[in-house]
Order: structure tokens, then C-alpha cells, then sequence
């Protein structure tokens, strides 16, 4: 117990160090200029990148604070994940009750989990045209296979035994999924939304930074536009913002709630 | 003449396994009358779990399997199974919730009726206290004390057992023959109970049944030893020879 604890606390300290000299280099090469004339631009000074960090969220870009463009991303990011789960859950819910679309769907699985998202934007332009539907698409595409995936292999994993004792009490049909294969499966369920949001997360950004929408411009838009105005404070800040969006998921909502069902059922993987 | 509970007729259950077939039970017949406590005794291998199985109905079968006169189809929550495994709780719900879930799944809606369900059930077992506790968090012999309390709660026509403690040390074991006995004794229930252990049979059950190779009965007797049953009963040792002689019949011995 205090070993581990004085293990954590040393990780800890080990850690900080070495960002905080991290920090320090990156100092001393701005302040040297060591990098000749684009010095300013690759190496913006940390009080530089500090300043610009607020001036994102006071100033922003195009009279948009930076507060609209990460709630656009979020929005899209939000409804994305919401129908990729649902389908996710439909569909695997479906190749429980039939072979035949268990098989089909298990090819569909194999095939676009191969597929990166950003290759069918060309496609799905011509579908839906420049507008959110096509962000929303892409985020659908990166949740819904690895998803879909894990849920499958986790009511395979189900023990026949909570089967059958549900079975026993008289679960059938949807009652047997909602009262017995959805929570047995939870470990499978968490880790496929684990790597779903973290698809989905990239994917929306390179897809905002290949084509943002002028009507609702999300973070991967204000970073591309950032380059192009060469401000590239303002473009390291806004990296700190999306790095910071997802350590506060993974560690402020994907741990806590994997904390508070697999973790407290002695059920985690 | 008390009323049967469990009436089996020419029950033939074949396992079909690549190409291979395999007879397990042979034109089993049996009949239980209600508040029987009927243990079932028999080599390995013999069918025993086979034939609680089909009587829970999660196996298919040819013959007849009859609860109160009606015909099983399928498992249903008048037969309740109390497994051997003690991973047979549900992991996500605490022990109080998974006396309560199928008292809910029959019907039960009211929360403080659920919980007064719970709570006498759980106080049968001794468990009081452990209410808010997750199957995880307990020792084998308690999550089966769970599993015996969450089966009795429920009142239903028959009580299935196999082999619930074959898994546990022999004081834990004798705890829960006792608590069994006494929960046997109220709530007025029927009991099949399969086990290895002739004292567990003698102590426990109101009649022995031995089985051998594919279901064949070779002995049905009532067990006449007086409660509580000692292994000082003049009579004690007559039975138990003649148990295990029927038992071993078949030169394993
Ligand atoms: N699912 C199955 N498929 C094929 N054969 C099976 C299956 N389940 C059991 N058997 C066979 O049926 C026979 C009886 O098994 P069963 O589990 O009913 O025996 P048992 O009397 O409960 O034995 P034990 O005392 O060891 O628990 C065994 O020979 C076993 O190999
Ligand atoms: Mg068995």
C-alpha cells in the first residue's frame, strides 16, 4: 500500500520535472534564436503562447471566440458519438437475434474499420454536400465499427450461467439484453467507447481542418486558420485546447464512469 | 396423499455432438410430492446435472416433465436453480438487489415490500448486513447463502440444487446445511438437491434417490433417520453402507 503510494508520488514528481524542463528548453531556444529567422514563428516564446491562450477565448477569430468554435466541435463531436453508439447497440442487439445479420454484419465490421474516415470524405461531400452533416458522418463512421465490435465480443463473452439464471427468473427476448447481456458486458462496452471517442476525436478534427464550415466553424477550422494567418501562438494554444479537452474526457468522464461500474462490480478487464 | 409437484414420465435426454450421439437418460420416470426434500445421489457422470437441467428447462427432451400438472416449457421462475458455481450472482447488482430482481421480474413493484422480501430472506442466511455489499466482495459460502436466499424468496413450486457446497470447507458446509434445513422447514417448499456427500444426503434430505449410468434409479427409499440426523443414530451406519454399496455398485470400487 505505501509502497505504491510512494511509487505514484514519485511518478508524479518525475513527471513534472520533466515537463517543467520541457518548458525550460523551449525557453532558452526562443530566447536564443538559435533558429535564425523562423525562430519567432516555431518557437514562440511560452508568455507569447500564454497571452495568446486568452486572447483565443477574448479576441478569438473572426469576431468568434474560441468558446463558439470548441462548441461547434463539441456539438458535432456529441451527436456523432450519440448516434454511433445507438446504431452500435441496435445493430449488435440485431446479430444477436439472427445469424444471418450477424454474419453479414460481422464483414461490415472487418471491412470499414479498415476504412479511414478522412478517405470518404470526397464521397461523402457529394452527399451531403458542405454542411455538419458531413462532420457528424465522419464521427458516426470512426464510433459505430469499433463499437460495434466490442459490444458483439462482449455479450459473446457473456457466462452462460447469468444467462441462464436470467432465463430462470423469466428474462427472455429484450428483457435478457437490457437485464443481463448489457451489463455483463460492460468492461467490452467501455473499452469500445475508450477507443471510439478517441477515433471520433481525431477524426473530427482533421475533418474540420480539411474543410471547415463557414457556418459553423469548429476547432480544427481555427487551428487551420491560424497557420494560414501565421499566428502560430495562437496555433500552439489552440493545440493546448484540444489536448486539454481530452485529458478532461478521458480522465474527467471515461474513468469515472468505468470507476463507478465495471471498477465497483469487480468486473474491469 | 399430498400433492405432486414434480411428475416425470419416460424422460430421454440425447446429447448430439459431431455426428456423435450420446444417450444420457434412459426412460427416467419419478414423481415428487410437494415438501419432499429429495436427494439425488449417483457416480459421476450419471446425469444427475443433466436432469435438473432438463427440469429447469434449459435442455430439450423427449418424455414428460410435469410442475403441478402443467408441462415445462422452457424455464420458468416456479422452478428456481441454485447452481453449484458460485459465480451464479449477478456481479453488477449488490446482494440486496439481486435477492430483489426476480420478486420484481414476477411482479413485485413496491420498494418497501422488496426490501422486507430481502431483508427476511437475507436474515434466513444470516447475511443481514451485508445488503449494500457486491457478490465480489464476499466468500463463496456467502454468495451461495445469497443464491439459497434469492431461490427461497421467491416461493417457487420446486427448489433445483447441484451440488451448492460440493465447492465448500466443512465447516462452511455444515453452516449452510443448517441454514438450508431451517429455511426448508418454514417456507414450506420442495427440494431436489444433488450432492456427492451420503452424510449431506442423510442429514438433509426426507428421501435418497441413487442414480447410475443413463438415469437408471437404483434406489428410492424415504429417509427415516430422526431429525436432527447424527452420525450416532443406531441406524446411521446400516444406511450409509447400504448408500454407498448402491453408489459404487458398478465396480468403480
Ligand atoms: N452439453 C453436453 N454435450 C454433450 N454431452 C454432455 C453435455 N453435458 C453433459 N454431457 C455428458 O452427459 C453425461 C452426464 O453429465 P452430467 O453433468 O449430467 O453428470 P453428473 O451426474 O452431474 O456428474 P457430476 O457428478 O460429475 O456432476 C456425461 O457423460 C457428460 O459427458
Ligand atoms: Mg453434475
Amino acid at each position: 500500500m505505501s509502497r505504491t503510494f510512494k511509487d505514484r508520488s514519485f511518478g508524479i514528481l518525475v513527471k513534472i520535472i520533466f515537463v517543467a524542463l520541457l518548458l525550460i528548453a523551449w525557453e532558452l531556444i526562443a530566447k536564443s534564436g538559435i533558429m535564425g529567422k523562423r525562430s519567432a514563428l516555431i518557437f514562440p516564446p511560452l508568455e507569447s503562447i500564454g497571452a495568446a491562450f486568452i486572447r483565443n477565448f477574448t479576441v478569438g477569430y473572426a469576431n468568434r471566440s474560441m468558446w463558439v468554435y470548441i462548441g461547434n466541435s463539441m456539438r458535432f463531436m456529441l451527436t456523432g458519438l450519440g448516434i454511433g453508439i445507438l446504431l452500435a447497440f441496435l445493430f449488435s442487439g440485431l446479430c444477436m437475434i439472427s445469424r444471418i445479420v450477424y454474419h453479414i454484419y460481422q464483414l461490415m465490421i472487418s471491412v470499414f474499420d479498415l476504412l479511414p474516415g478522412i478517405a470518404l470524405l470526397p464521397v461523402v461531400i457529394v452527399i451531403f454536400g458542405v454542411s455538419p452533416g458531413v462532420i457528424i458522418f465522419l464521427v458516426v463512421h470512426a464510433v459505430l465499427w469499433p463499437m460495434s465490435r466490442n459490444v458483439l465480443d462482449g455479450f459473446q463473452a457473456v457466462p452462460l450461467i447469468y444467462v441462464e439464471a436470467g432465463r430462470n427468473m423469466g428474462l427472455s427476448g429484450l428483457g435478457l439484453l437490457f437485464g443481463v447481456y448489457l451489463p455483463a458486458a460492460v468492461s467490452y462496452i467501455l473499452s469500445g467507447l475508450k477507443v471510439a471517442w478517441a477515433r471520433a476525436w481525431r477524426g473530427l478534427l482533421s475533418a474540420e481542418m480539411i474543410f471547415g464550415i463557414a457556418s459553423s466553424p469548429g476547432l480544427g477550422l481555427y487551428i487551420n486558420q491560424m497557420r494560414t494567418s501565421l499566428n502560430t501562438a495562437e496555433m500552439y494554444a489552440t493545440l493546448l485546447v484540444i489536448i486539454l479537452i481530452g485529458v478532461i474526457v478521458q480522465y474527467g468522464l471515461l474513468e469515472p464512469i468505468e470507476k463507478h461500474t465495471a471498477g465497483k462490480w469487480g468486473m474491469k478487464r | 396423499m399430498s400433492d405432486i409437484v414434480l411428475s416425470v414420465t419416460g424422460l430421454t435426454k440425447t446429447y448430439h455432438d459431431h455426428s456423435e450421439q450420446s444417450l444420457i437418460l434412459k426412460d427416467l420416470s419419478l414423481q415428487v410430492e410437494e415438501h419432499e426434500f429429495v436427494c439425488l445421489l449417483g457416480p459421476s457422470g450419471c446425469g444427475k446435472t443433466t436432469f435438473l437441467r432438463c427440469i429447469a428447462g434449459f435442455e430439450g427432451y423427449e418424455g414428460s416433465i410435469k410442475i403441478n400438472g402443467s408441462e415445462r416449457k422452457g424455464p420458468k421462475n416456479d422452478v428456481m436453480m441454485v447452481f453449484q458455481d458460485f459465480n451464479q450472482l449477478f456481479p453488477w447488482k449488490t446482494v440486496e438487489k439481486n435477492v430483489q430482481y426476480p420478486l420484481k421480474l414476477s411482479g413485485i413493484r413496491n420498494a418497501g415490500e422488496l426490501k422486507a422480501h430481502s431483508d427476511r430472506a437475507l436474515s434466513e442466511v444470516r447475511l443481514n448486513g451485508y445488503e449494500h455489499y457486491y457478490p465480489h466482495q464476499l466468500s463463496g459460502g456467502m454468495k451461495q447463502r445469497v443464491a439459497i436466499a434469492k431461490a427461497f424468496c421467491l416461493k417457487p413450486r420446486m427448489i433445483l440444487m447441484d451440488e451448492p457446497f460440493a465447492a465448500l470447507d466443512a465447516m462452511t458446509r455444515r453452516d449452510l446445511q443448517k441454514q438450508i434445513l431451517e429455511l426448508y422447514n418454514k417456507e414450506h417448499c420442495t427440494v431436489l438437491f444433488v450432492t456427492h456427500n451420503i452424510q449431506e444426503a442423510l442429514i438433509l434430505g426426507t428421501r435418497t434417490i441413487v442414480l447410475q449410468k443413463e438415469g437408471r434409479i437404483v434406489l428410492d427409499e424415504p429417509n427415516l433417520l430422526k431429525k436432527p440426523v447424527t452420525p450416532a443414530d443406531p441406524d446411521y451406519g446400516t444406511v450409509w453402507k447400504k448408500l454407498e454399496s448402491a453408489i459404487y455398485m458398478e465396480g468403480d470400487r
